[in-house]
């Protein structure tokens, strides 16, 4: 096993894997940007190597930068976490030239599972089954028209270099997919430097299954079952459920076989997941992710298996000590995001700095958060602050145990995506499991769903009120924290009245 | 002391007085029994009122305080009489449309429209791509474009002004 790893993260996924790193006496370095100076991450490794640079394409995603710190550092191996180098090829090969070990698959396997069209192409031949349409990019608009017309619709226009959900288009008629080929050509080139768009058939009311895989170095995989990811928003997911509610154990199986196909089909080695589209008992493969996912955790709670840890087993060369029978499935988790947007305003990007911070706890609740009080919040990086993961013996008891856990958190200074997720725990089709991936998107969240208005008005008044009453004493004294920390005249901490019994509640 | 809020895009008028170092407070006329403690200096308050307690998150600046109770975040707009007074003038002027603002820093990818142009209520006036995704920004109701404030390329922090929205051109069928 390694004395000493690298990782090339930042935020909960950092920490994530620091914290089994440090429970098998692992080492762990980290890399941090300038913006990252504080940052958790920073301070929980054993050595914190400066990267400079803002951004992630000055730091994060500058493989040299990293491959600079393992060498300094004398790290063995290079844990890529998800997002950033996670899935770039060539900086894989460039650790294993560097006499490193990638705690991830073969770049071949990346490469082509990476790639929409070369994965179609292996999974048609490993015999894994396919959404139709086109394996080649439509070259143009007119040759979208025709593939649309050829595949049937609706069709989905997919970026060949996408990915998370980006550069993704739905149409419904066929008039209108020239124009959609058009923006969304544009926005792949913008976005990924390549702006080839490929066609398939758009399958309705369909839910997002996905297979959790782990392969060893010796020929042997296993399967830990499926995620549910239905509640997802322009394809990012916001709320993730183990086990999926339509996937009985007949189906389960049979899942988890074509996934370990598709696996082995690229030479797989590692933790990866199979995404597929599930609808009316049918399933196809959508596409593999060669790295652990940011959901890993539900899998983690239903089997209790540390992922992460045989992940690192894996790469350090020892054969899985799990057989399939041995992976066994209990109680019901449910994982939440906790993404820096604005609900109201459609999702927007939300910024600040965070303040006032309160993470849930309790039994059966788990946070796997980069958060902080005094932590900036920007547009440069990814918006996931953190994940509230709870499990409970059933269904029922894991949604009631997230909505309690929701109304725990308190993440001040930033809006954030949770009050989408409580409203989707209170959904009627949620709750019956009757749902697919346009559930979200079908919720009119513009408006907040709060009861305590009237509260929400008098706080404000009150200390608007204070607040007038500082600034009146000088400009120091308008600093929005401690707004009640002078208040005199006998007011001290207490506003009272001596309303009618009962006020209003 | 009267003050005029926005709660969640509801109007409420809440109503302060102080008497004898205590104050009291009503919302739209009805009392509302409040008594609370600080718990730090971050802005967490335990609220009681209507005999039962809340733990409360409250933040912000004069005209714009967010107030987190229970998981559910209440976005207050407020102004004292004197706010109220001058912006009643602003919110006349701005009917059929008004100024359109960036809600989130970006970049303008394209604009739409020209000034002179008609607009329909939800019509693209421009595009504006912010973390890697392009959103249009549409017309929130029908009128006239008075003034494009951006042009492609431009940068804009949140809140910037893009388009400026006149009322509507008499219908000449009528």
């Amino acid at each position: 096993m390694f004395k000493r790893i690298l990782i090339a993260n930042r935020g909960e996924i950092a920490l994530r894997v620091i914290r089994t790193a440090r429970e098998m006496g692992i080492e762990c370095v980290t890399v941090f940007s300038e913006f990252d100076r504080r940052a958790l991450h920073t301070r929980m490794g054993h050595i914190a190597i400066p990267l400079g640079g803002e951004l992630p394409g000055e730091s994060y995603l500058v493989g040299e930068k990293i491959l600079r710190a393992a060498k300094e550092t004398g790290a063995e191996a290079i844990h890529p976490g998800y997002g950033f180098l996670s899935e770039n090829a060539g900086f894989a090969r460039a650790v294993t030239e560097a006499g490193l070990t990638w705690i991830g698959p073969p770049p071949d396997a990346i490469e082509v599972m990476g790639d929409k069209i070369e994965s179609r192409r292996a999974m048609q031949a490993a015999g894994v089954p396919l959404v139709p349409g086109q394996t080649d990019p439509a070259a143009d608009a007119e040759a979208a028209v025709a593939a649309a017309r050829e595949v049937g619709l609706p069709v989905a226009l997919k970026a060949a270099a996408g990915g998370g959900g980006k550069g993704i288009r739905i149409v419904r008629e066929l008039g209108e997919v020239e124009s959609a080929f058009r923006t969304a050509s544009g926005e792949a080139q913008n976005a990924f430097g390549d702006g080839r768009l490929y066609v398939e058939r758009y399958i309705d009311q369909p839910r997002h299954v996905e297979i959790q895989v782990m392969f060893d170095q010796h020929g042997n995989g296993i399967h830990f079952g499926e995620r549910e990811c239905s509640i997802q928003r322009r394809h990012q997911k916001l709320v993730e459920e183990c086990p999926a509610v339509v996937i009985d154990a007949e189906l389960r199986e049979r899942m988890g076989e074509v996934a370990l196909r598709a696996g082995r089909a690229v030479g797989y080695v590692g933790a990866g997941t199979v995404e597929f589209l599930y609808s009316g008992g049918e399933f196809f493969f959508l596409e593999m992710n060669t790295r652990l996912q940011v959901e890993h955790p539900i899998t983690e709670m239903v089997t209790g298996v540390d992922l992460v840890r045989e992940q690192l087993l894996a790469a350090s060369g020892e054969a899985l000590r799990l057989a399939q029978e041995d992976v066994r499935f209990q109680g019901h988790a449910i994982e939440v995001r906790i993404n820096a947007e604005d609900v109201p305003s459609g999702f927007l990007p939300a910024t600040g700095t965070v303040r006032n911070l309160r993470l849930p706890a309790g039994p059966w609740v788990r946070v796997d958060s980069g958060l902080y009080n005094g932590l900036e919040v920007g547009l440069a990086y990814d918006p996931l602050l953190a994940k509230v993961i709870v499990w409970g013996p059933d269904r029922g008891v894991a949604i009631a145990r997230m909505r309690r856990a929701l109304e725990e958190l308190n993440v001040g200074g930033v809006r954030t995506s949770a009050p989408a997720a409580i409203a989707v725990l209170d959904h009627e089709a949620f709750q019956g499991g009757e749902y697919d991936t346009h559930l979200l998107e079908s919720l009119d969240l513009s408006s907040p769903r709060g009861r305590e208005e009237d509260l929400a008005a008098a706080l404000a008044a009150v200390h608007r009120f204070h607040g007038a009453r500082r600034r009146g004493m000088g400009p120091e004294a308008g600093d929005r924290a401690g707004w009640l920390a002078r208040s005199r005249e006998g007011l001290s901490d207490h506003v009272r009245r001596a309303g009618r019994a009962g006020g209003r509640a | 002391m009267k003050y005029y809020l926005e709660v969640n895009g509801r109007e409420r008028l809440v109503e302060l007085r102080e008497r004898l170092g205590e104050l009291s407070v009503t919302v739209d006329g009805e009392p509302v029994e409040l008594a609370y403690e600080r718990i730090d200096e971050e802005g967490q308050l335990l609220v009681l009122s209507g005999g039962r307690s809340y733990g409360v998150s409250i933040e912000g600046d004069t005209d714009q305080i967010g107030i987190t109770i229970a998981g559910h975040l209440y976005d207050v707009r407020i102004e004292d009489e004197r706010e109220h007074a001058a912006h009643a003038a602003e919110r006349e002027a701005s009917r059929g449309g008004g100024r359109v603002t960036s809600v989130m820093p970006g970049v303008v990818v394209e604009v739409l429209v020209a000034r002179g142009a008609e607009v329909a209520a939800g019509q693209p006036l421009l595009v504006l791509e912010a973390m890697k995704m392009q959103n249009e920004i549409a017309a929130p109701a029908a009128g006239v474009v008075q003034e494009v404030f951006v042009e492609q390329g431009s940068a804009v922090g949140a809140g910037a002004p893009l388009v400026q929205l006149g009322p509507p051109p008499e219908s000449e069928d009528s």
